[in-house]
Formats: structure tokens, C-alpha cells, sequence
């Protein structure tokens, strides 16, 4: 059974329309969200999320239609959310950042401190996790983001770039950690670095203009590229060029 | 501290679940506190069918955390940090106001009061404090939820708490401090003419109500501004225009027009059921509020 089901979801985001009778499921598994900007990439993991309000269509998350109040708020409790923008209050720890959000998720008191320091371990932040959060690098706040997003283990977890920020070999770090975290979650993971995509997830879906244009494995959309011969530096690069002239040639006229 | 053990019989008893649920919950609240039971019963529980998987699920999971610590099993925290964990839930609860700048602003307001009678000798001290303290919470209101107060607010609205629950714990927590402080402050100003000191609190409380009924359609900030806006209007706007009398006796009059007797209390209080009223109507909008 899927994770996610999401059928028909219609997202407006300001005038636009952001998401445009879109149609996917979501399994276990990391799960790449490719797209140009202005994609609907943010609206789609907004509203798995929870926090932005579909237009139309239907979301279930574990099963639950989250349009209802007695649902989400379950639904809430396996939710890790990483926002492409988030701040933090000045005078907190890294410990005590990722324990409030821990107590705003309801997590029992009693195995929220062996929790807190587990998902700070896992970004690999256990050295600074009495350091204020605000003496933190840029790279080491959206760890901290990440960290808050697992730390009561969510069963989806969803990611809006989390490797902005993150330098190459925090890159390859935080690649491994999802694809641990794959084995057992629903990971979606929005990125606009095709690399995160080849080396960390198990599904991509390309995402264009609000609707979807490529659903496949890494694999598959590389070998698209190869046999198109589009522009690109790797083969993944020229997949995703190839996938998105695809989608593109037949709807420029309709726009 | 425990007074009793369990006996052999019973932890076998609790290992292959014939225990009645009563006897395991009492035996399992006994575990909490008595280390020496509870390791007996882990190594009994080890034994068993369920104790092969719980020893897989553990070298799954420290395989997969190489670097997490080791400290999940020892011994819980000491009784003092527990006691600190707690002030910090209780301050995390208050939000991000009761920790800011919120609770200076309001001592300011109570120690500006008291300076302009006793120091400044203004006699229409009480008349203003009453006059601004029905603003001060709905200012707290204010500083305590959505996306332009809470830093958090994107990553909080995506749990559980989200919603209605926590901008009403925060707003107790801000009535909690304004409202104490603010009466008691106003019960040291001279009367001058003006309402008692605890005159303020309904209109206090309905303010901050309407404030979160109307923050529901258009979120929080436009919502405190417009209804402490409203009530600044209302009070000090006439005083000021009218060229008459001296303006301490006018404010005082116009503070009275709007808190004093039976009659203006009473409407406060409609007015503050009537919004708690429309803000249960409202819950579900909390869920959604203050999205881009």
C-alpha cells in the first residue's frame, strides 16, 4: 500500500496555478522531486505537509484523508518536515531546538532526550549539540533542520532542499543518511542538484509547470537522456533535459 | 523508595502475557522506579520469542547510528535536571513572546504608569493605563503566533500542536503576566475620577478574543492591529479631538464611558463569550492560518 496518495491535487500559489491535476503515489523509499523553479515543487511538499490548503483533489497520508481535522492531526505525529526556509529562536541550543519541535510533535517526555541527541548524532552535529544554534554555519543550521525533521521518526519525511547549503562532502553524508532512512520512510525530497537524485533515491518524478512529467527510477531517466542525445554534463543532466523537451513539445502551444 | 519487588511468579507470568492487563500496568508503573525489578524482567524477557526480536531491532538500529551514544540505557536524568526540563516546557509553552521583548514592554507600561503619577505628579495616570492596558495582551497576541511572530512558525504548523491549541496556551501565557501585572499596577495609581483598577479585564479579555476570532479570517497581525487599533481609537480619539476642559478629565470620562458600570461590563462580557463563541466555530481555520 502507498504511503502517500495524492489524486487530482490542484494547488493555487498567489495567481498561479502552482499544482495542476497531479497524480502520484509515494512508497518507502527516497524519492527525488525534479523540477525548473516554479514547478510546484514547494507547493506539492507544502501540502503533504499539511500547512498549505489544496484547491482541489484528495490527499491521504497513511491512509487518512487529511482534509479532515481528526485525521491530520494523527497524520501529524509521522510527519518530519524540513522547510526551504526556517528560523529559529535566538537564545536556543541545538538540543533544545530539536527538543521543542520534539514536544510540538507530542513525543512522550520520557524518550524525547534519547531521541533528541539520536537525530542530532545522525546529522552529525553530537560535538555542537549544546552550541546555540545561532553560532551554527549555514550548512550546520539546515542539519539542524534535518535533525528536527527525524527526530520522532517519521514515517514520511519530507525534505524542500535540504542540501542547499550542505558543502560536497556534507553532500555525500547526508546522501547516505537518506538512503538509511529510505529503507523503512517515505522520503520526498525536493532538489534542484541532479546529483542528490543518482546517487540517493530510488524514484524521481519530474515536476513542470505544475504538472508531472517524468516518473521513473534514476536509471531509467539517464537512459532516456542517452538514447535522445540531449544537452547535459552526465547522464542524469541529459535525462532530465530530455524528459522535460518531452513533456514540453506537445503543450507549448496550449501553454 | 519501592516497598515491594516482584516476585518470580509474577514476572514470568508478565513475560507470557498471561498477567491480567491491571497486574501488568501496575507491575510495568513498578519498572519505572525499581531498577533492580526491571532488569529481571528485561532478562526474562530476553529469554522469550519476543526478546530474539527486540535484540535484531537493536542491532538493526545501532548498526544503522554508528555514531549515536550509547547513553539509552543508563539511568534517566537526575531529579534536578528534570525539574529544569520542566521550566523549559513551561516556556516553550508561553511561545516566543513571554520569552521576547514582550514582557519588558509590558513592565515598561506598568513602571511608565507609576513614574507619571508619583514622579511626574500626572494625575490622569490610572485613566491611561486603563486606557492601554486592554492592548497589551492583544500586542502579545500579536507577538506570538504566525509566520511574522514565530520563527518557527512553518515547521510548528506541521505538527500536532499546530493550530488553535497553541496559540491558546500562548495567549494564556500572556494574559497570565499582563493581566496581574497591569491590575495590581493600576490599584497604586491615585483614582483621579477614573474606573477601578480591575475595571479593564473583560473589555482585556474580549479584546484578546476578538482579536483571535478575526485573526482566524485574516490572520494574527492585521487581526491585533486592527481590533488595538480600534479600541486606541475609541478611547482616546474623542478626548483629544474635543478642545474643552483639561484633557486628564476628559480622558478620564471617556475611560469611564467605556468600562465603568453594570450596563458597559456587562456588554464586555457578551462581547467576550460572543468571540469565544465564534472562535470555536473558527478552530478549523487554525489549521490552515497564515500560509503564503
Amino acid at each position: 500500500m502507498s504511503t502517500i496518495r495524492v489524486t487530482g491535487l490542484r494547488v493555487r500559489h498567489r495567481r498561479t496555478l502552482a499544482l495542476d491535476g497531479v497524480d502520484l503515489a509515494f512508497g518507502p523509499g527516497v524519492h527525488g522531486l525534479l523540477g525548473p523553479n516554479g514547478a510546484g515543487k514547494t507547493s506539492l511538499i507544502r501540502v503533504l505537509a499539511t500547512v498549505a490548503e489544496p484547491d482541489g483533489g484528495r490527499v491521504e497520508i497513511l491512509g487518512e484523508d487529511v482534509a479532515d481535522r481528526g485525521p491530520r492531526g494523527r497524520v501529524r505525529r509521522h510527519l518530519g518536515y524540513l522547510p526551504q526556509e526556517f528560523g529559529y529562536y535566538p537564545g536556543f541550543t541545538v538540543r533544545e531546538f530539536v527538543a521543542y519541535v520534539a514536544w510540538l510533535k507530542e513525543m512522550p517526555a520520557a524518550g524525547t532526550d534519547a531521541a533528541v541527541e539520536r537525530a542530532v548524532a545522525r546529522v552529525g552535529l553530537a560535538d555542537r549539540i549544546d552550541a546555540k544554534v545561532r553560532t551554527l554555519s549555514g550548512g550546520m543550521v539546515r542539519r539542524v533542520g534535518i535533525a528536527q525533521a527525524i527526530v520522532n521518526d517519521p514515517r514520511v519525511l519530507l525534505l524542500d532542499e535540504p542540501t542547499a547549503g550542505l558543502d560536497p562532502e556534507q553532500r555525500v553524508e547526508f546522501r547516505e543518511l537518506l538512503r538509511e532512512l529510505g529503507a523503512t520512510t517515505a522520503v520526498i525530497v525536493s532538489t534542484h542538484l541532479v546529483e542528490d537524485v543518482a546517487s540517493a533515491c530510488t524514484e524521481v518524478t519530474l515536476l513542470e509547470r505544475g504538472r508531472v512529467a517524468y516518473r521513473g527510477t534514476p536509471a531509467a531517466l539517464a537512459a532516456l537522456g542517452a538514447s535522445t542525445g540531449a544537452r547535459g554534463d552526465s547522464p542524469l543532466e541529459r535525462g532530465y533535459t530530455a524528459a522535460l523537451g518531452a513533456h514540453r513539445a506537445p503543450g507549448e502551444v496550449t501553454r | 523508595m519501592t516497598r515491594w519487588h516482584a516476585s518470580d511468579d509474577l514476572v514470568t507470568r508478565y513475560t507470557d502475557g498471561s498477567l491480567p492487563e491491571p497486574d501488568a500496568w501496575s507491575l510495568e508503573k513498578h519498572l519505572e522506579s525499581c531498577g533492580s525489578c526491571a532488569a529481571r524482567v528485561s532478562r526474562a524477557v530476553r529469554a522469550t520469542a519476543a526478546g530474539a526480536v527486540v535484540a535484531d531491532v537493536r542491532t538493526a538500529v545501532l548498526g544503522a547510528a554508528p555514531a549515536a551514544p550509547a547513553r539509552a540505557a543508563a539511568p534517566t536524568a537526575s531529579p534536578a535536571l528534570t525539574s529544569k526540563a520542566r521550566l523549559a516546557r513551561l516556556l516553550w509553552a508561553a511561545g516566543p513572546a513571554v520569552r521576547g521583548a514582550w514582557p519588558p514592554a509590558v513592565l515598561l507600561v506598568a513602571v511608565g504608569a507609576i513614574a507619571l503619577a508619583y514622579g511626574g505628579g500626572f494625575a490622569g495616570a490610572r485613566p491611561l493605563l486603563l486606557a492601554i492596558a486592554p492592548v497589551v495582551p492583544v500586542a502579545g497576541v500579536a507577538l506570538s503566533y504566525g509566520a511574522h511572530a514565530d520563527p518557527l512558525h512553518e515547521i510548528a504548523a506541521a505538527t500536532p500542536s499546530g493550530g488553535l491549541r497553541l496559540v491558546l496556551t500562548r495567549t494564556t501565557a500572556v494574559l497570565a503576566v499582563s493581566l496581574p501585572l497591569l491590575t495590581l499596577t493600576g490599584l497604586l495609581l491615585p483614582a483621579s475620577g477614573a474606573p477601578g483598577a480591575a475595571a479593564w479585564l473583560l473589555p482585556g479579555l474580549a479584546l484578546t478574543l476578538a482579536s483571535l476570532a478575526l485573526a482566524s479570517y485574516v490572520g494574527c497581525r492585521i487581526a491585533t492591529a486592527v481590533i488595538g487599533g480600534g479600541w486606541l481609537c475609541a478611547v482616546l480619539a474623542p478626548p483629544l479631538a474635543d478642545p474643552g476642559a483639561n484633557l486628564t478629565a476628559r480622558l478620564a470620562a471617556q475611560v469611564s464611558r467605556c468600562l465603568d458600570g453594570a450596563s458597559a461590563q456587562g456588554g464586555w462580557a457578551v462581547a467576550a463569550g460572543l468571540c469565544a463563541a465564534l472562535l470555536v466555530v473558527r478552530r478549523p481555520a487554525y489549521d490552515r492560518l497564515e500560509q503564503r
